[in-house]
């Protein structure tokens, strides 16, 4: 009982965790960043530019880059911030959290990698 | 009687356990006919996925006078094609090439990809699309691809601007052993960013307005197979709820490749099984290999795969020297990056680095790549990166030694890049395939003939069974070296197979 009770400490047996509750690593997050390259990039980065440009995305409104055109009716008419806790619950599982989304992702269902992510893009919201 | 039963089972079996294998551990990818009590809809052709070669094969299946339903698994249609750079590698004379003075021919255009493509098994449709690329090319346009005229002088899809482009690192490499450069990556350009999108946009808008439906977030469940053999149809989840959907002349596969599905890597690319750039949509499930193989499908190419080193985007990096766990050299660091990324991942293990001096290291900070070291010698930095003792500085000596007169004897890196690595402080990065920027995508799957058919082991076609792009084992093989040739090939064989399904049993 005692080690179920440390491996829940240390967030082994709690994929229900909101991964804000974690303490996120930007290095290992940039790892976690590459599968999102396919669609994004950050300025100055490689990756794909079907996406939006995901640098400084904390603090922005939803659905409003300029010069991109392909956001769903909902993200275009949004008026919500992107925030970190915006972010870790939208990448636990996208396509049903805004299913008219047009992002077309599995998310990042691991708490921890999520946390991870996050905390990479805070530290390339202050870098660009 | 019942010996012939038992044999009959014994196959369905193995046939089950192959799927299994190859699949995502499920083998219920293929249902009787006897047990589908009723059609819920009709047509001639369905067609699985609705990327490049999925919307090729239907609007090549409408052409040829058939009734198209297509059906996607996601939401939104254009699987990876759309989310891709939209080259297609083209030639032989292309319209395009003709009016910006690209001179080229079949022949030429069979030589240069035959020098690369070897793979005897993809001798064929080679030679057939080569022969045919002029009308394809024709064929792209006449669908409303929107093209440019403006030539490329790089080896990089330009962002926009531009439609053609030297796709097969035909300008770095040693003119001697390539002939002439010739430009054949035909890049989809309406002066949006990025080329995939305007293609896609195109192709389905074309479908539609010759009547083709398009059934999004459908994914496609089974096939459905007939007493003979023969595929007589689907079930697909629309709606939420299990529909039988009948094929009368026949089904395309083209659903993509495998890298999102972790167990099948595991078993056919362990190489890339923690890389952590999956460079697809995330449809690229397996699953169209897997329903082809539970109805006796052959697959080939299951080990083989594209795996981009990071490198193009930085100049600088090709100045430097990339050295195995060993200290060695192993490629010529001009050479394409899917030369390099493919000599990483699968003959070094996942994992190189790579040395500069202080006039080549701009840039390569955008690459993304890892640095490790940092020092004023290579001794210091050898101590400080784990190369066997001496190997590094042995292999930077031996490197400049031939630098200096413009040669290198190992791997004849062209002589524009070749510099001594000399002038301190010396850094090195680390590059793998399971951390680093690192695209790679399958390129293995069903056995199809020229015509798209899907053949069993034993050569035999599976019965109104047929499949095109990265569900199949098509033109691009490993290491792949030639930009746009898995969209040439979606794009080109997806059409082979809509034609031969939409003329249907008569064919």
């Amino acid at each position: 009982m005692k080690s179920v009770t440390a491996l829940v400490l240390c967030g082994l047996l709690a994929p229900n965790l909101p991964a804000m509750a974690l303490e996120g690593d930007a290095e290992r997050g940039k790892r976690v960043f590459n599968q999102c390259r396919s669609c994004h990039r950050l300025a100055g980065s490689p990756g794909s530019s079907f996406g939006p440009e995901l640098g400084s995305i904390f603090g922005r409104v939803v659905g409003k880059q300029p010069g991109f055109e392909y956001y769903s009716d909902f993200f275009q008419s949004a008026s919500f911030v992107w925030t970190p806790t915006l972010m870790d619950t939208w990448l636990k599982d996208p396509m049903s959290m805004y299913p008219a989304s047009t992002m077309m992702s599995r998310g990042v269902p691991d708490p921890q990698s999520r946390a991870d992510l996050i905390q990479y893009l805070k530290t390339v919201s202050t870098d660009h | 009687m019942g010996k012939h039963r038992q044999s009959r089972l014994k196959r369905r079996q193995f046939v089950a356990g192959v799927a299994a294998y190859l699949g995502a551990g499920k083998a219920d990818t293929a249902v009787a006919n006897r047990h589908v009590a009723s059609w819920d809809l009709s047509t001639d052709v369905i067609v699985v996925g609705s990327g490049a070669a999925g919307l090729c094969a239907a609007l090549q299946a409408r052409e040829a006078g058939a009734e198209v339903l297509v059906l996607e698994a996601l939401p939104q249609p254009g699987g990876s094609s759309v989310l891709s750079a939209g080259v297609v590698y083209a030639g032989g004379g292309t319209a395009l090439q003709r009016a910006l003075g690209v001179a080229d021919s079949p022949q030429a255009m069979y030589t240069d990809l035959s020098r690369v493509v070897r793979s005897p098994l993809s001798a064929e449709k080679v030679a057939l699309y080569c022969d045919q690329s002029v009308e394809h090319f024709a064929w792209l346009a006449q669908q409303g691809v929107p093209y440019r005229g403006q030539l490329h002088r790089g080896h990089l899809p330009p962002d926009v601007g531009a439609s053609l482009y030297y796709s097969a690192n035909e300008l770095r490499a040693d003119p001697q052993e390539r002939g002439v450069a010739v430009a054949r990556g035909h890049v989809a350009d309406d002066g949006s960013n990025g080329g995939g999108r305007p293609m896609m946009g195109a192709l389905l808008s074309k479908a539609r307005a010759q009547g083709i439906a398009v059934r999004v977030s459908a994914p496609t469940q089974q096939l459905v197979v007939e007493s003979d053999g023969g595929i007589v149809g689907v079930q697909a989840t629309i709606g939420g709820a299990l529909k039988s959907l009948r094929a009368r002349r026949g089904v395309i596969l083209a659903c993509g490749g495998f890298v999102h599905n972790r167990a099948m890597l595991s078993r056919h690319l362990p190489q890339l099984q923690n890389c952590s750039t999956p460079w697809s949509g995330i449809g690229d499930t397996g699953t169209g290999i897997a329903m082809g193989a539970a109805v006796g499908a052959e697959t080939l190419q299951m080990e083989q795969a594209v795996a981009i080193a990071p490198l193009a985007t930085s100049e600088s990096a090709a100045y430097g020297i990339l050295v195995n766990e060993r200290g060695q050299r192993f490629v010529s660091e001009d050479a394409h990056d899917g030369k390099i990324g493919y000599d990483i991942a699968f003959r070094q293990g996942g994992k190189c680095w790579l040395l500069a001096d202080r006039h080549h290291i701009v840039g390569l900070r955008g690459a993304h790549i890892k640095e490790v070291a940092l020092a004023n010698t290579i001794g210091d930095i050898a101590s400080r990166s784990g190369f066997p003792r001496g190997a590094l500085q042995h292999t930077v000596a031996f490197y400049n030694k031939f630098a200096k007169l413009g040669e290198d004897p190992l791997f004849a890196k062209s002589s524009g890049f070749l510099k001594p690595i000399q002038g301190p402080p010396y850094r090195l990065f680390e590059l793998s395939v399971s951390d680093s920027f690192f695209p790679v995508y399958t390129l293995g799957g069903l056995h199809t003939r020229i015509t798209g058919e899907v053949v069993d082991t034993l050569g035999n076609k599976v019965p109104n069974l047929y499949a095109a792009g990265r569900t199949t084992a098509g033109l691009p093989a490993a290491p792949y070296v030639v930009g746009g040739l898995s969209l040439a090939d979606a794009t080109f064989f997806g059409r082979q197979a809509g034609r031969s399904a939409g003329l249907g049993r008569a064919s």
